[in-house]
């Protein structure tokens, strides 16, 4: 899984670095110059990245940064990841279509409900909580303007 | 000049400054805790409400406001893994692994103790440098600059993993920040590098958006995939208890707090480097306190001196950003630009008169800054007990109340839903970063450093053509990037002899 | 003389009560002034004063409040206010007064045309000068232009006034300057000014003053502007060598006379145009605001809304030419 990652991200990066070079080629040298300086090793590195992956034996090297907990068996953790993935994007779009303060309303409820199967009641008074929280504090505090959402005809935003 | 001190200190007892200095901390509790929503933005929000101040009333809002944003940011990072600031990020990386290991008391109290440590290093530093800081800070010129983004991109060694192996990755992840960096408008010609053709991108990449996806979006996964509290199964007896452990570790590891204190003021001092750097390069100096390889292993898996490091350097910085600002009139960035408008309404116009004339009210920004740390410290370990029992609470509620707030947070850094689109993109590549076992740190550094980098080189072979390799400072800063790149070579060599 | 005066007076009640429909009252409402920039800059600092002192003077006394779209130079927050914003009187916006050029060099996402915007006006006009070190041998401008050896200018990059106007110096009258681009911001400059890195800057009169007071540099040349303090120094356009020249100095200073923009999105009502201002007009000469922008250091100068519009005309009809040599020049920014 690890080298999988690995050989995607440095193909993503080879990818990238080659746009990089390629849409600079065009530009004056002083605008030009560090990018390249950048892009050209950055291509090669990812490439060398990509070539251990396939033909090198063990990856040993692990970053000093934290590691994904491996309690839960592969299995139900990749549905989870998909699960957590998933309520993100939701909320993305949700926002998208409704607007910030409905989505927060919405998003907080639907997981309660959903995902934490916790009880209508609790359920209700708890988003009631976050989203008082929330308008207090961004709406009525800070003057913090949200647009609609663009189901009401906010196509603001972007 | 001891004169000059006392009295500082007491234009700040005058009790109702201090009433406002109170109410200036109350709200940068709050700023501080939540993430994204940063220090310039607030204080640009409160400009209003200091017209009807005194002007020393208004000063010390102001000022107490700003001195405790950073050290609230480092609670949020350090519970829940989302940077409460773009500038206590590194703190993350130990401290929310310390949280979910339970020991969330711990490296609270390490936090806190360290910044308090930071905080009175930065004003202690900026109180003597004094006589000395015009000479000081125009020591710092473009050549030295560049030499101390070289250096801050040097710290990318030890923030990677061991062998050959984890230095290519790390200088990939550094080399893609670098590559990140250089969207947006160019200072030279005017092209619009990498910007998708979006006017959004013309700016260049915003830092909090990435920041808050790149941390908190990898950990809001595993907490679902986990599906328990932030701190697991660890009894809910000992979260707490660890917090004067966490600040006898800053005693044990005094000098790295010291140090850390040193390169956050100095980072702070030389304007134009950012706020941001300070923490990545005294998180890099902790890493290199590791004697084993073992121990070298231990850092992003909850090593208290990760927690000391950044959270030293996070405070000290305040001071020493202030010496720019006062010596020169000259604001080191958005917040300072905002405080100058309050020395303006003090009827202060600063530069040189600040260090002769108008020294006690030099001296009361000095007090002000420590007062408003003790203060907040305090009242953090008061509440202490509250704050980490969120480690406690089932990752199903915490889990809506985090995304409310990360898409809330990078929404605000420029009102647009392409912030939240970026976090999310951040947040895929930080967590397949972490999945492949790649560090997200050298990303970060190269992310920050990288136009910096590239604009100092410029005016320097513009201004001195190649003659700026000759000045003693950029020689004595090359010396030192070389140590820090060789210095895990060192630390591996030292490793192997130990256990051969 | 007085008995006219006072009739006026006796009868304007009548007149104002005569045609109650015209006045639009904002009583209850929230007025958002839409600023293109994040907070802390100066485009924020003047839209926040103004939001304070705006209620008294619009009827109905609303509540004002700023909001921040920044982006693109602000081109994100000019398209907001053209395309999405309602022309109900609730939005007003301030953005970058180099729009107009950005509009007239063709800048990719520009969707907008500023001369449809319903303009408020102006609340502040800027001087763009030179300024140089004091210890320099050059005391004035004809030293300057005979300067044998290159003098160092800093600048933050193409598109803005640090730039552009010593670039023009440079290019069109043949000072030896020698701009050296890069720095993060005019502060930033400054420090190098400091250290003598550089030998001097350009920027706003207002942003140099306290450095010229206190006698680190030297007003050298200005741009055309209103500003009266300066009017001593002399004006780049005067010394161009040919009327190219000195049209294309003209299109780079024009967008100073409105340096702090306020425009209604377009199609607002011609009577809710007229509230504002005359709401303007009143606010900046309100002592209570004027007392605050002078303790802040800024100048605040009301220009009106139809003198706007006329200065837009005349950079967006420039001929071909002019703009084709203008944009090898000047790019848009900042």
């Amino acid at each position: 899984m690890a080298n999988r990652t690995s050989l995607g991200l440095a193909i993503v990066i080879m990818l990238l670095s080659a746009h990089g070079i390629y849409s600079a080629h065009e530009w004056p040298l002083k605008a030009k110059l560090f990018p390249l300086v950048i892009a050209i090793p950055l291509f090669f590195l990812a490439a060398a990245e990509a070539l251990w992956v396939i033909f090198g034996k063990s990856p040993t090297a692990s970053a000093s940064d934290f590691k994904l907990s491996e309690d839960q068996p592969a299995e139900v953790a990749r549905r989870r990841t998909l699960l957590a993935t998933g309520w993100a994007i939701g909320f993305f779009v949700l926002i998208l279509l409704l607007g910030f303060p409905i989505a927060v309303a919405a998003m907080v409820f639907a997981y309660l409900t959903v995902q934490g199967k916790e009880g209508w009641i609790f359920s209700v008074v708890f988003t009631a909580a976050v989203w008082f929280f929330f308008y207090g504090l961004f709406e009525l505090l800070l003057h913090m303007h949200f647009p609609d959402g663009w189901l009401f005809g906010g196509f603001g935003g972007f | 000049m001891l004169d000059a001190f006392i009295q500082g200190l007491l234009l700040v007892l005058q009790w109702k400054a201090f009433v406002f200095m109170l109410a200036g901390i109350f709200v940068g509790f709050w700023v501080g805790l939540l993430p994204g929503l940063g220090g310039a933005t607030t204080l640009a929000l409160m400009l209003p409400f200091i017209y009807n101040m005194q002007p020393v009333e208004a000063f010390a809002f102001l000022l107490g406001m700003h001195s405790v944003v950073a050290t609230t940011g480092d609670i949020t990072s350090i519970l829940f893994g989302v940077p409460g600031e773009a500038t206590t990020a590194a703190i993350i990386l130990d401290g929310h692994a310390m949280a979910k290991r339970g020991e969330a008391g711990r490296a609270l109290g390490a936090a806190l103790a360290s910044s308090f440590v930071g905080a009175l290093i930065g004003a202690a530093a900026l109180a003597l440098a004094i006589p000395i800081v015009r000479p000081l800070v125009l020591t710092f010129g473009s050549p030295e600059l560049f030499m101390l983004a070289i250096v801050g991109l040097a710290f990318i060694a030890s923030l990677s993993a061991q062998g050959a192996r984890g230095m290519v990755r790390g200088f990939l992840a550094g080399g893609l920040g670098l590559f990140l960096a250089m969207v947006g408008q160019d200072p030279q010609a005017g092209v619009a590098r990498y910007t998708l053709d979006t006017l959004y991108l013309w700016q260049g990449l915003d830092l909090v958006p990435v920041l808050v996806g790149l941390f908190a979006i990898p950990e809001i996964i595993d907490l679902v995939v986990r599906g328990t509290s932030i701190a697991g199964n660890a009894p809910a007896g000992r979260i707490s208890k660890g917090v004067f452990e966490g600040v006898k570790d800053v005693f044990r590891n005094w000098w790295l707090t010291v140090r850390c204190g040193l390169i956050g003021t100095f980072i702070g001092l030389t304007p134009g480097l950012g706020g941001a750097v300070a923490q990545w390069m005294a998180y890099g100096h902790a890493t290199q306190s590791a004697r084993t390889a073992e121990e070298r292993k231990g850092f992003g898996q909850g090593d208290v001196r990760g927690v000391i490091g950044p959270g030293a350097a996070c405070n000290s910085k305040e001071g020493g950003a202030l010496i720019p600002t006062i010596a020169f009139g000259v604001p080191g960035g958005a917040s300072m630009a905002i405080l100058l408008g309050g020395f303006f309404l003090l009827g202060l116009v600063p530069g040189p008169d600040m260090l002769t004339k108008h020294l006690p009210v030099t001296f009361s920004l000095v007090w002000t800054i420590v007062i408003a740390n003790i203060i907040t410290v305090v009242a953090c370990f008061l509440l202490l007990n509250r704050l980490t029992a969120l480690t406690n609470v089932q990752g199903h509620l915490l889990v809506p109340v985090v995304l409310v707030l990360v898409f809330i947070g990078s929404y605000t850094s420029n009102s647009s839903y392409a912030d939240i689109l970026v976090s999310l993109i951040f947040g895929a590549l930080g967590y397949f970063m972490v999945v492949a076992g790649w560090p997200r740190a050298p990303l970060v550094l190269g992310l920050v450093l990288g136009k910096i980098a590239e604009n100092y080189l410029y005016i320097s072979v513009a201004r001195y053509d190649f003659a700026w390799l000759g000045r003693p400072v950029v020689v004595v800063l090359l010396i030192i990037a070389v140590g820090v790149i060789l210095f895990p070579a060192v630390q591996a060599w030292r490793s192997r002899r130990a256990h051969g | 003389m007085k008995w006219k005066s006072a009739l006026a007076a006796a009868l304007l009640p009548l007149a104002a009560a005569a045609q109650p429909t015209h006045v639009p009252s904002f009583s209850g409402k929230t007025i958002t002034i839409l600023v293109g920039y994040k907070p802390g800059g100066g485009y924020d600092a003047t839209a926040r004063m103004l939001a304070r002192h705006l209620p008294d003077h619009l009827p109905g006394k609303p509540t004002v409040i700023v909001q921040n779209m920044p982006g693109g130079n602000s081109i994100i927050g000019a398209n907001h206010m053209y395309n999405v914003a309602k022309p109900d009187g609730l939005t007003i916006g301030t953005f970058n007064r180099n729009l107009p050029i950005a509009q007239l060099t063709k800048v990719q996402g520009v969707k907008f045309d500023m001369l449809k915007f319903a303009w408020i006006g102006s609340a502040a006009n800027e001087a763009t000068i030179l300024a140089i070190r004091a210890d320099l041998p050059y005391k004035n401008w004809d030293e300057l232009r005979k300067a044998k050896e290159n003098v160092v200018i800093g600048s933050t990059g193409p598109g803005a006034n640090t730039h552009d106007f010593p670039l023009l110096l440079k290019d069109l009258l043949g000072v030896k300057l020698k701009i050296v681009s890069g720095y993060s911001s005019s502060a930033d400059i400054m420090l190098a000014v400091e250290r003598k890195e550089v030998d001097g800057r350009a920027g706003s009169y207002t942003s140099l003053k306290p450095f010229i007071d206190r006698n680190l540099v030297r007003p050298i040349i200005r741009a055309r502007s209103n500003e009266s303090v300066i009017e001593k120094l002399p004006v780049d356009e005067s010394f161009a060598p040919n009327p190219r020249a000195k049209a294309i100095m003209a299109l780079r200073s024009a967008p100073e006379v409105i340096a702090r923009p306020y425009v209604l999105p377009p199609n607002t009502p011609a009577d809710i145009v007229k509230v504002y201002r005359d709401a303007f007009a009143a606010t900046i000469k309100d002592p209570a605001l004027i007392a605050e922008s002078q303790k802040a250091q800024f100048d605040l100068e009301y220009t009106s809304g139809d003198e706007a519009v006329k200065v837009l005309k005349e950079v967006l009809s420039q001929p071909k030419d002019i703009v084709d040599e203008f944009s090898k020049y000047v790019k848009f920014g900042e």
